[in-house]
């Protein structure tokens, strides 16, 4: 291909638009590199084109990332070395700030995988999802851990036992049967014992919920490997609020807690402040509520969380209360006469 | 030391303020929108609470701000782009209510020929640069990340994807 035409400098444009796209996605683009990159897009009408047509493919990608990883990975002759040993959590603090620029942009599932930590080696790895993003990691026994946006947890992988510490978070856990090491998750004052089995966990603002969707999980006071147990099991629900007691229920609706897995969330009656804060978690702009009688409204409905603006939309159109854009958020106020 | 590296980010995001809507203006092909913009990045690194060590500071705010421009875009393409969409499975069901704003049929129908196109055209890559491709775009693999899991230099990651971006921005034409 010759790269030169004169006919729009089409070709020419989208290679230099490629170039810059690349060179503007690493955290090392200083204040000279986009200069350089205004300067360029300044020359030309088609070079503002073509950096808009790569940005649109580019979204246009993520319509259907499961069917095109399946697809990338059926083409590959064989599957990518996917072990990066040491590579994700070398540096957690680094890894932190990554996951923080990613979560600008939006809620795109990504995945890392934790490589099997060398024998003796038994530290503390904290897995985080920024607001505004989910994060997928595969722990080196296979568990695998979907967090939700806003979240935090600490893991260890001991030889005894593995271990999680939840004080702010919400995540599905799928977890690779071990007999021999029992996964133990401290949330809050309660500890979650598990085998092999998979649920969600959310341990937010002193309540606890825990939704099993396969197998069986054990809860007990943390700190207290003695004390009696309530067994939890499919489709059962534990909710316990920190120093409280714990109420177990089965209602058939226990789906709905992994619905933010799949990018929806379901409310079935709750709090108003409650849907406000895990918009906040999901989205770039703070949602809050206006005072208490807005975020004592109930709410119920399946929300899609594709936007933000769409998504406040649809809380219009489904609950008494109007969305007004203020300079640090949105801000969620009864509607007059609501 | 939190606050102190925000209230910095700040202050550079002030002194920068000016640069930033020149930029977007042109980005933007408005200078409404960039005001817009760049008004949105201050309510981002509001809220930022993790004080990241970041590398290149000014750099952040223009990639937050053009982060912030795919979100929106992002926001325009949805409906028939959405997995489900895609998938041709259920459609969202509030109540008895459908979600609204479900594009034409027209519309779906060209986006799924566009997704078609990209994803064959994904196909038409050596295997390299797919495996490259797939690492960034869908695992969120960071350039140096890339890299150091495939044993190739840096600049190999960066032809690899510019290699596939040519390529799919003359097939999605």
């Amino acid at each position: 291909m010759n790269g030169k035409r004169t006919f729009g400098g089409g070709d020419q444009a989208a290679e230099e638009a490629a170039r810059w796209f690349v060179r503007l996605q690493s955290e090392a683009a200083d204040a000279g590199d986009w200069q350089a990159f205004e300067a360029w897009l300044a020359a030309s009408p088609d070079h503002v084109a073509a950096y808009e047509h790569l940005e649109s493919l580019w979204v246009d990608l993520e319509a259907a990332p499961q069917v095109i990883a399946h697809r990338l990975d059926q083409v590959a002759l064989r599957p990518a070395p996917r072990r990066t040993r040491g590579i994700a959590l070398r540096n957690p603090g680094r890894r932190a700030w990554i996951a923080g620029a990613g979560a600008i942009a939006a809620s795109l599932v990504v995945a890392v995988e934790i490589a099997n930590r060398p024998a003796g080696v038994d530290d503390t790895l904290t897995l985080r999802a920024a607001p505004g993003e989910t994060r997928q990691y595969v722990l080196a026994d296979g568990t695998r851990i979907n967090l939700n946006a806003g979240s935090e947890i600490q893991v260890r992988m001991g030889r005894d036992a593995r271990r999680v510490t939840m004080a702010d978070a919400e995540a599905v856990f799928d977890v690779a049967h071990d007999a021999r090491r029992p996964f133990l998750i401290t949330s809050g004052d309660r500890e979650v014992r598990v085998v092999g089995t998979m649920f969600n966990l959310r341990q937010r603002d002193g309540k606890m919920a825990l939704t099993v969707r396969r197998g069986i999980v054990e809860v007990r006071p943390a700190g207290a490997p003695q004390a009696p147990a309530t067994r939890v099991t499919v489709g059962q629900q534990l909710a316990h609020s920190q120093g409280g007691e714990s109420v177990l229920t089965a209602d058939g609706l226990s789906d709905s807690a992994f619905a933010w897995t799949t990018g929806q969330l379901v409310y079935r009656g709750q709090p108003l402040g409650e849907v406000a804060a895990d918009l906040s978690r999901r989205f770039a702009t703070p949602v809050r509520t206006a005072d208490a009688d807005a975020a004592s409204l109930r709410f119920s409905g399946v929300l899609v969380l594709d936007n933000e603006p769409a998504v406040l939309r649809r809380i219009e159109a489904f609950a008494p209360v109007t969305a007004v854009r203020a300079a640090d958020g949105v801000i969620l106020r009864r509607r007059a006469g609501g | 030391m939190e606050q102190e590296g925000r209230s910095a980010l700040i202050e550079l995001y002030l002194e920068r303020r000016a640069d930033l809507i020149r930029f977007f203006t042109l980005r933007l092909r408005s200078a409404s929108a960039a005001e817009d913009l760049v008004q949105d990045i201050y309510v981002r690194l509001s809220g930022v609470t993790d004080t990241p060590d970041i590398q290149n500071p000014v750099g952040y705010l223009y990639r937050l701000g053009s982060n912030l421009m795919l979100d929106r875009l992002r926001g325009e393409r949805r409906g028939a782009f959405r997995d489900g969409a895609w998938l041709d499975t259920q459609r969202t069901v509030m109540g008895a209510q459908e979600v609204a704003d479900e594009p034409s049929a027209e519309q779906v129908v060209a986006d799924r020929q566009r997704l078609a196109a990209l994803v064959s055209a994904l196909g038409d890559l050596n295997p390299q640069t797919q495996r490259v491709f797939r690492m960034h775009k869908f695992e969120g693999l960071t350039h140096p990340q890339v890299a150091a899991t495939l044993g190739i230099s840096r600049s190999a990651v960066e032809k690899h994807i510019m290699a596939a971006l040519k390529h799919l921005a003359a097939v999605a034409r």
